[in-house]
């Protein structure tokens, strides 16, 4: 049953459209992310369903009450800010009583429920602790139980973690996530990090310009991206441009290498330029047992020891790709200036539509040179 | 070796300004205070001082200006506090106007304010076109020339206050507290009482101790409003008595400096509290 509905939601700011034809439905006690990278819009979106901003078109509803005009006191949506926002005047207590106390709840139901709170987020002993007397992350959990507390019908956060450090940020967000799941609550989290939108999300918007280029689950969109923008922004991608062999058979050249993939190129002709990628972590050393689709001639360029990753550039033709591979106390790496062959499968090799995030750039500032 | 390292890091000019300016402006005080002793021939006390606090005229007059000081902070915060909010929160681009306005009274003589006051309010307010009278001249009664006196004293006191809760507002993100109170059900009114007011106390307290001290000391207006305030009151004991009003400009000035040290107190514990981000 769809929780959370947004309806053809566009924002104009004058001639700037912020969001643009944005379409969602989230079913109930899902978290959804919104993914992109700065001014795509994803605050926005999360700004509108707060009550923050007011859509040019379209309509917010939760559990069929549209809520689109309402103001955000009225509409039951708690929200995690990224400085927090704690009230500098009250205690850790009266910070997460405040919207009950305002609801004019009895003084035994606020104090037991902010009790439930401080026991969430395993911060019982702190409840008359000041905010500046806490750390970041024990601000931002106050922060989350303050948003909880009043028992919201979606739960929205922008950008929570971003203030915090790197070791902080994955701990507390795999609390976030235990916490929403033990709630039950319907989530919206905005987030610039890729791997944080990956690790916690039942499903991913990836949006850019105002645009949603891609919803889907983790898995989706790392592994089937469907634009350009979407492969480049998750993860680390291999792209390079090729011309098309023989549609049919997916088959591909690129500086004389040939292809297969197991996209569907029948829309395409013979002569065609088409953009393909590779994840890096597709590829492997071919050997006896392990010749997949394509098996491909290479140089190795360079070897990087990221700890768990081994990171080896090639040269195909005279196109550079990274390879990932597992470290293993007992993998052969090859030497430098060395020949290799190293193999992927049809499957991993992907043919884009659109642009990558930095051609979308690159385009946009033509354009901008030429006006 | 060490000693003529100590020598050149030392802030030798900075103490000799720092110095200088002391002097000029403690020997000042110091003689005033001195003058004050010296009622008695010959004696050293505070006579001076007996006798100013004794004269009911003068428990009269400060405690009138206290109340009218009281009642300008008041409705001052009422309007100032509300207004500077919106500014911050909705209309960012009005900053620089209301700026400006609030820099008038440095320039507008109290005299002109004053003249001004009594111009427009000495006649009655009729209703357009006719003789009807909606309100009798605000000068013809103590209870107008009060409102007028203390509108008056809140144009003197609008710089100071407005851009001491301006300040104050810098320190908290006011956008993003409102959002956050809004988002749990709040009302703009429990939002400016709970949320914004507590947090910028330190600067409504200068704000408001600037205030007093303005109201306290002010002449201009209260003398040609016919009120019986501090400031003319002292204008006038001046004008006839020597000792007396050396002893009550000391009197204000160490006031003032209290009110300064309470501000210092309160900002010392405060800052910690409003500053949390």
């Amino acid at each position: 049953m769809t929780h959370l509905t947004l309806s053809n939601i566009t924002k104009q700011f004058g001639d700037f459209a912020a969001v643009r034809d944005f379409n969602l439905e989230v079913a109930k006690g899902e978290f959804v992310s919104f993914l992109g990278p700065s001014g795509c819009g994803k605050t926005t979106t999360l700004r509108m369903i707060a009550g923050f901003e007011t859509p040019t078109e379209g309509e917010i509803t939760i559990e069929g009450k549209d809520i689109t005009n309402k103001a955000p006191s009225q509409r039951n949506v708690g929200m995690v800010f990224q400085a927090y926002a704690l009230f500098p005047n009250m205690t850790v207590a009266q910070n997460i009583g405040f919207g009950l106390r305002i609801r004019k709840e009895p003084e035994d139901a606020v104090k037991k429920r902010v009790a439930e709170m401080l026991a969430l987020i395993h911060l019982e002993q702190r409840g008359n602790s000041y905010p500046y007397q806490l750390s970041g992350g024990q601000q931002q959990r106050v922060a989350l139980a303050r948003a909880l507390a009043i028992r919201p019908e979606v739960l929205l956060l922008d950008e929570p973690l971003s203030a915090l450090d790197a070791k902080i940020r994955v701990s507390l967000r795999a609390e976030i996530r235990a916490i929403q799941r033990e709630l039950g609550i319907t989530a919206i989290y905005v987030t610039h990090d890729q791997e944080e939108a990956l690790s916690i999300s039942d499903r991913i918007v990836v949006m850019y310009e105002g645009r949603v280029e891609q919803v889907g689950t983790p898995f989706e969109i790392y592994n089937f991206p469907q634009t350009a923008f979407v492969a480049n922004f998750v993860g680390t991608l291999n792209t390079a441009n090729a011309e098309v062999l023989e549609p049919v058979n997916g088959l591909i050249g690129m500086d004389g290498v040939q292809f297969v993939s197991a996209e569907d190129l029948k829309d395409r002709r013979k002569g065609d330029t088409v953009k393909f990628s590779v994840r890096p972590e597709r590829f492997s050393f071919a050997s006896e047992h392990n010749r997949k689709d394509n098996i491909l001639d290479c140089t190795i360029e360079n070897i990087t020891f990221l700890g768990s990753v081994v990171r080896i550039q090639v040269l195909i033709g005279n196109t550079r790709f990274i390879m990932d591979t597992f470290n293993n106390p007992f993998l052969e790496l090859p030497k430098i200036g060395s020949k290799a062959q190293i193999t992927c499968s049809r499957e991993a090799v992907l043919v884009l539509t659109g642009q990558t995030e930095e051609e979308l750039r690159d385009s946009a500032h033509a354009e901008r040179m030429s006006s | 070796m060490k000693l003529a390292v100590w020598l050149r890091k030392f802030p030798f000019w900075s103490y000799v300004w720092f110095i200088l300016g002391v002097l000029y402006f403690v020997i000042p005080l110091l003689a005033t205070f001195e003058f004050s002793l010296t009622m008695e021939r010959d004696v050293v006390g505070f006579k001076a001082y007996e006798k100013a606090f004794a004269d009911p005229d003068f428990l009269e007059t400060f405690g009138y200006s206290v109340f009218l000081a009281a009642m300008t902070i008041i409705v001052s915060i009422i309007l100032i506090v509300p207004t500077a909010y919106w500014i911050r929160l909705r209309l960012p681009e009005a900053r620089r106007i209301v700026e400006f306005i609030t820099l008038l009274p440095f320039v507008i003589p109290a005299i002109i304010l004053v003249f001004g006051l009594i111009r427009v309010y000495s006649s009655p307010l009729n209703i357009p076109f006719t003789e009807v009278t909606l309100v009798e001249p605000l000068t013809n009664f103590k209870f107008g020339t009060n409102v007028l006196i203390i509108g008056g004293y809140m144009v003197l006191g609008l710089p100071y206050m407005y851009r001491s809760v301006d300040t104050g507002m810098r320190t908290v993100d006011v956008r993003t507290l409102t959002e956050a109170a809004q988002s749990l059900g709040a009302n703009w009114y429990v939002i400016i009482a709970r949320v914004i007011l507590p947090n910028i106390r330190t600067a409504l307290l200068s704000g408001s101790l600037l205030t007093f001290a303005i109201v306290v000391g002010e002449v201009v207006l209260a003398s040609f409003l016919g009120i019986s305030a501090f400031g003319p009151y002292l204008f006038l004991l001046g004008q006839h008595r020597a000792y007396e009003p050396a002893a009550l400009t000391f009197t204000t000035f160490l006031l003032t400096w209290a009110a300064m040290g309470i501000i210092q107190l309160i900002t010392g514990g405060q800052e910690q509290v409003a500053g949390a981000h």
